[in-house]
């Protein structure tokens, strides 16, 4: 079980005082997906990114937890329970996503000379490693001197057990490859590089079918997708929650895919923070009513 | 006292007749020697870059006088080819083929074109001569060379008869290292009816040596020259390559992958001569520049009145991976002929910071992710190069010096 919650956070572009986030509350959980919708400019991307620790936003108030329980560490890690909840703000990238956040961008850089395979197969080792650094500062330091007598054990096998090696990763790519229903050959392309708008979100889901994150943040994966490829990459956002548990935060600003992935619950950005929030009913009423209701509703005004 | 003498304190007409006399050369190549000695007092140094208020490269500030020990020179060579063709030191090639090299030596790079190529003309003492007769496929010609002296002055001649191939790999090393030391090197190519050469070099010198360099090939009809230009080595390397498509129909690629560390200064020139119809040209250059590493690079594709139908291509880039380092690239297309298909472009830049986020984010460390975006920035050069083993090689050094970086 993992929950990621956002209180009262505000940010701004690193260089410049533009404020952009002006106090966002939201809370995700494993299991759940919750649409973020709200008009151009909102804020919705500006969260992802925060959420993710991009370097072009600081954070001037607030926070970012994310805390999770037993089953998130795996079988060998025990933590106490008060040191379960980490403060993503803390962190560096990388620490975030070996933590199991998960950002799925709108625009994906297209990488030059790196290839689908050898990228993935690195993102998933190191997030092995960095989870097992990540936690093993959390366990202290009787722990780790447990392990340094294991490290010479002959039986603990080689330095680098745990890993994963080119023929076991391809078989986890092929397989997660064919439930997207995506062609073979994108394993040996170069990452994003020449790949249409809908493969490029295709290729985002894909891996997070492969990062097994605990919370995954979808920046409008839905834009520019044909209906046979909306529902390709519909029915990988249902299979992260369905078969990993994945809490899904999905932003979007349009109902479309979500009658395809349907949320628990729907929230309304409006000028940096979260205007309104309810049901899927939300979602539907903004469809045909847009957004200046909400703003009517919340400040009095349009 | 000859003009020759009065340049260098320390070079003389008697050293210049001593190199020819141990290798036992003739004549007319004495007189070469001395005449490009004597040239000296005149010559200025090789052109370079000057953007305003600077001139990229100054040669004039090295000290050839402690630079250059011409009698000393020193050095552990492999000089290995097929059995048809023939693959020869410089002595044995005076004695074998002194038609050859009387058609050939000096005829592609002038001997006294500037200060570099005479100085280089009067004291090589060593050098490879390769020849592939007519109809012959010569794989695998591999040159190696460990310098050990202060100074190595090194000549290779090229020569493919009709319908031949060759593919040659050449390697440049130090071996014994001197404080500062002086490599030239000075490769003609004579690329004969519808030959193939593919020329690939590999220069990993000293990180305190000093590196000149001409290679030069001109391409006959239907011949093809491509060249592979890996620079990873010396303080400062200034080094051109060329060729000249003079026959209909000939063709050249020039691919080109340097990484500058440390103060390390890189001058690169590629260009090509478009001199008959129907001729194509290639030029792809990527190179890194960190710490405070500089380079420049300048491109020409010079298309001639009479090349009609000509495709000329040209494409260099640069990243710059410290805030420190300098880059400059400067290609240039001179039309002539307006059935021409040409294109040039020269990008630097930094690594996309976005780039950088898209994996990290994904839980790929920065530094990591960093030597992978420079690995795969090398790619799209790596990718031209067919021979397997200079690929190989050129992959492991970059991914070597990037394991070195913080």
């Amino acid at each position: 079980m993992a929950r990621l919650e956002l209180s009262n956070l505000h940010a701004e572009v690193a260089e410049g005082d533009e404020k952009i986030l002006e106090g966002v509350d939201l809370e995700v959980e494993s299991g759940e997906i919750h649409a973020l919708m709200g008009p151009n400019g909102s804020g919705k991307s500006t969260t992802a990114k925060v959420i993710a620790g991009h370097p072009a936003y600081e954070v001037t108030e607030g926070e970012v937890l994310l805390h999770l329980e037993d089953e998130e560490f795996g079988e060998d890690i025990e933590i106490d329970e008060d040191q379960r909840t980490w403060d993503l703000l803390d962190l560096e990238p990388n620490e975030r996503a070996a933590l199991g956040i998960f950002l799925g961008f709108q625009y994906p850089a297209e990488i030059e000379g790196v290839t689908m395979t050898n990228f993935l197969r690195t993102a998933l080792n190191a997030k092995i490693e960095e989870r097992e650094e990540l936690f093993e500062e959390e366990e202290g330091e009787d722990e780790e001197e447990e392990d340094e007598g294991f490290e010479s054990s002959p039986m603990e096998g080689p330095a680098d057990e745990g890993e994963v090696g080119v023929a076991e990763f391809q078989q986890i790519l092929q397989e997660k490859m064919e439930q997207l229903e995506m062609d073979e050959k994108f394993a040996q392309r170069y990452l994003n590089a020449g790949f249409s708008g809908g493969e490029k979100k295709q290729n985002e889901v894909l891996q997070a079918a492969i990062l097994e994150p605990s919370i995954a943040v979808l920046d409008e994966i839905d834009s520019g997708l044909d209906i046979d490829r909306l529902q390709d990459v519909s029915n990988g956002i249902n299979a992260l929650r369905d078969e990993q548990g994945t809490g899904i935060l999905q932003i979007t600003h349009y109902q479309r895919i979500l009658d395809y992935v349907e949320p628990d619950h729907v929230h309304v950005m409006l000028d940096g923070q979260i205007a309104k929030s309810g049901g899927p009913e939300l979602a539907e009423k903004l469809e045909d009513k847009g957004y200046d209701w909400v703003r009517e509703d919340v400040y009095g005004t349009a | 006292m000859s003009a020759g003498t009065q340049v260098h304190a320390n070079l003389t007409e008697e050293q210049v007749r001593e190199i020819s006399g141990d290798l036992d050369e003739p004549d007319w190549l004495l007189e070469t020697r001395l005449e490009a000695l004597e040239a000296l007092e005149e010559l200025d140094m090789p052109d370079v870059i000057k953007t305003p208020g600077r001139e990229w490269t100054n040669l004039h500030e090295l000290d050839f006088e402690s630079l250059v020990d011409p009698l000393n020179a020193a050095e552990n060579k492999d000089q290995v080819g097929p059995d048809e063709a023939d693959v020869l030191s410089w002595a044995d090639a005076v004695q074998e083929h002194e038609e050859l090299l009387q058609e050939h030596f000096g005829s592609i790079v002038d001997t006294q074109e500037n200060y570099l190529t005479a100085l280089s003309t009067a004291l090589f003492s060593t050098g490879t001569v390769i020849y592939v007769p007519e109809g012959v496929d010569a794989e695998d010609v591999t040159v190696r060379t460990e310098q050990n002296s202060r100074s190595l002055f090194n000549y290779t001649l090229v020569v493919t008869e009709e319908s031949s191939s060759v593919t040659i790999l050449e390697r440049q090393s130090t071996g014994e290292e001197a404080e500062e030391q002086y490599y030239s090197g000075v490769v003609e190519v004579a690329a004969g009816e519808n030959s193939y050469v593919q020329y690939g070099s590999l220069q990993n010198l000293s990180e305190e040596a000093y590196n000149f360099t001409v290679k030069r090939g001109v391409a006959d009809t239907y011949a093809t020259i491509d060249w592979i230009e890996g620079n990873l080595g010396t303080q400062l390397t200034k080094t051109e390559v060329s060729t000249t498509l003079s026959g209909d129909s000939s063709e050249t690629q020039i691919v080109g992958a340097f990484y500058g560390h440390n103060d390390q200064h890189f001058d690169l020139d590629a260009k090509v001569w478009h001199r008959a119809e129907h001729t194509t040209a290639d030029l792809v250059t990527r190179g890194v520049t960190d710490d405070v590493a500089r380079s420049v690079y300048e491109g020409v594709q010079d298309v001639g009145a009479d090349a009609w139908d000509t495709s000329s291509y040209q494409r260099e880039n640069t990243l710059m991976l410290s805030d420190e380092s300098e880059a400059d690239a400067s290609p240039k297309l001179i039309i002539n002929n307006h059935d021409t298909e040409a294109s040039h472009s020269a990008t630097v830049g930094q690594i996309d910071a976005e780039d950088l986020f898209y994996m990290t984010s994904r839980g790929v460390d920065p530094r990591s992710a960093r030597n992978m975006l420079v690995e795969g920035f090398f790619v799209p050069v790596l990718e031209e190069i067919d021979v397997d083993e200079l690929r190989d090689d050129l992959e492991e050094l970059i991914g070597a010096r990037l394991r070195q970086r913080d």
